[in-house]
């Protein structure tokens, strides 16, 4: 197997961009991407383009915009790990030996799509989902649980929301540039209780793209390569085999196996984003991650040790609560972020001397099943 | 006149004085599920006999929302419940405005109106808090 790295990372500014179709925002990205690699757009070899919402072949739509033509283009779709699954099949592209250098996109347009302004509808047939439930009280059922039985409080959970957001202040791609505060969030309006608005990520539109080639060859475009230690992508088990929803199985299964992949250990990592869609699921991910015991969570938190400045800042961007989730181009957007941060570009954000980082998605809703999909990425420059 | 119609066909037996969920359970590795299955999910087997579930649990969790849904006006609880034989069970809530909910909390099966259509009304299970219970 090949050593993969990534030499290009572009994305478009996130927030609502009605006037921006699906494949302009793809495309915008990956311009970005390829002027970052300081390749001409011919010289990659395959595509993969991750999309929900956009209707068929965007991927081909995004790429004619950017000057790809006549290249094996795969469009894939996994909810919210779309963008971490394009990123996963590229670097099995090169990693196998087929192809030198390849891009990985991100695309989502919840303006212009069909559910524009109303809930993500449960699939036909899903009979949770006809006995009301939804994506928020999904969670909102987990956030319960956890409250009641590890005597966290709602003003200790709501603290993720302010380091996010304080974090997105500082993130000029980030759809919300604001602080908030623990009472503001706690007090916003109750969605799923005990969830509140401001516990949640927004409805995001954006893209987000990454260039990879084999290692060996990146030295020629780039003085900064970043490799790429691990990839790993699962889909969930039965939930009959889920002792607990306060712990992601899923989660920390993908990560043993892409430490183990890595050679590394979660003490290797300085820096994470991780899927923080409402602000409990990040303190859950400590956890599931293996970056503290059961139980020590909230003090990582409380101690400042994952905000910008502490030993392993998490969700530096702003995460998916402040920067915003568009579907399918985070997983993707999550990795461009750690690219910038390990290169020492990311302003006034940046953390100081990481070297090893984390990303990690979880997406997708299946009646008996713990979720969709997970991924785990580690790169390290 | 309404026509009466099950929320789904095989999940339940309302028709009895008490009605019952209906799960399975392997002859193999005895998991017992809900809804039921023609064969073993967890071993694959495919010697499996019907279970008439428990109908008294416990709230594993709960929620109360306040988005819109297709079938129930907001805000609606919903949750999941552990009945004795280890199967949660995902569910309307109701009788929550007399007695608050509460992880733990005792709760009974029952067979009521999930919602109305043109020209049926469809029933299903939901589950209240057992009177006077506490968590």
């Amino acid at each position: 197997m090949r050593e993969v790295a990534i030499i290009g990372a572009g994305s478009t500014v996130f927030g609502k961009l009605p006037d921006k179709l699906p494949y302009q925002l793809g495309a915008e990205a990956a311009r970005a991407a390829i002027k970052d690699a300081g390749i001409k757009a011919r010289e990659l070899q395959f595509v993969y383009s991750a999309n929900l919402y956009g209707g068929m072949v965007i991927g081909q739509a995004v790429m004619a915009e950017a000057g790809v033509t006549d290249v094996e283009l795969t469009n894939v779709e996994n909810a919210c790990a779309g963008g971490a699954t394009a990123l996963r099949k590229a670097w099995w592209d090169i990693a196998s030996g087929l192809y030198d250098m390849g891009i990985a996109v991100g695309v989502e347009s919840m303006s212009n799509s069909l559910i524009a302004d109303k809930l993500i509808p449960p699939a036909r047939g899903d009979i949770t989902g006809e006995l009301g439930m939804n994506m928020v009280a999904r969670f909102a059922l987990a956030q319960r649980r956890y409250m009641d039985t590890r005597g966290v409080s709602l003003e200790q959970i709501a603290r993720v929301s302010v380091k996010n957001h304080h974090h997105g202040s500082m993130n000029p791609y980030s759809q919300y540039r604001k602080e908030l505060t623990i009472e503001q969030i706690v007090n916003s309006r109750p969605i799923c209780e005990p969830i509140t608005l401001l516990q949640c990520c927004p409805a995001t539109d954006g893209a987000a793209a990454v260039v990879l080639a084999a290692a060996d060859k990146a030295k020629r475009y780039t003085r900064y390569p970043i490799t790429i230690a691990a990839s790993v992508l699962r889909s969930g088990d039965y939930n009959f085999r889920w002792a607990d929803m306060t712990f992601s199985d899923m989660t920390h299964k993908c990560a043993v196996a892409a430490y183990t992949m890595a050679g590394l250990g979660p003490e290797d990592v300085n820096l994470c984003e991780l899927h923080d869609a409402f602000a409990v699921n990040e303190l859950m991910h400590y956890v599931e991650l293996d970056f503290c015991k059961k139980g020590e969570e909230v003090r990582l938190l409380e101690d400042g040790v994952t905000e910008i400045g502490g030993r392993l800042p998490v969700n530096a961007s702003g995460g998916l609560l402040s920067k915003g989730h568009p579907i399918s181009a985070s997983g993707v957007a999550q990795v461009v972020e750690l690219v910038w941060q390990l290169r020492g570009q990311a302003g006034e954000r940046q953390v100081t001397n990481a070297k090893t980082a984390l990303a990690h998605v979880i997406g997708g809703e299946v009646t008996g099943l713990e979720s969709g999909a997970v991924a785990v990425h580690i790169l390290k420059r | 006149m309404k026509t009466i119609v099950p929320f789904r066909e095989g999940l339940f037996e309302s028709g009895a004085e008490q009605g019952v969920l209906l799960g399975s359970r392997c002859r193999q590795c005895g998991q017992v599920v809900f809804p039921g299955r023609p064969s073993c999910l967890n071993c694959l087997g495919e010697e499996i006999e019907p279970v008439r579930l428990g109908r008294r649990g416990r709230l594993y969790t709960y929620t109360i929302v306040h988005m819109p849904s297709e079938h129930f006006p907001q805000p609606y609880a919903i949750g999941w419940v552990e009945l004795p034989e280890g199967v949660r069970v995902f569910s309307q809530l109701k009788g929550w405005q007399e007695q608050p909910l509460k992880t733990g909390l005792e709760m009974d099966l029952s067979f009521e109106t999930l919602w109305e259509a043109e020209d049926k009304e469809v029933i299903g299970y939901v589950f209240r808090p057992v009177k006077g219970a506490k968590a």
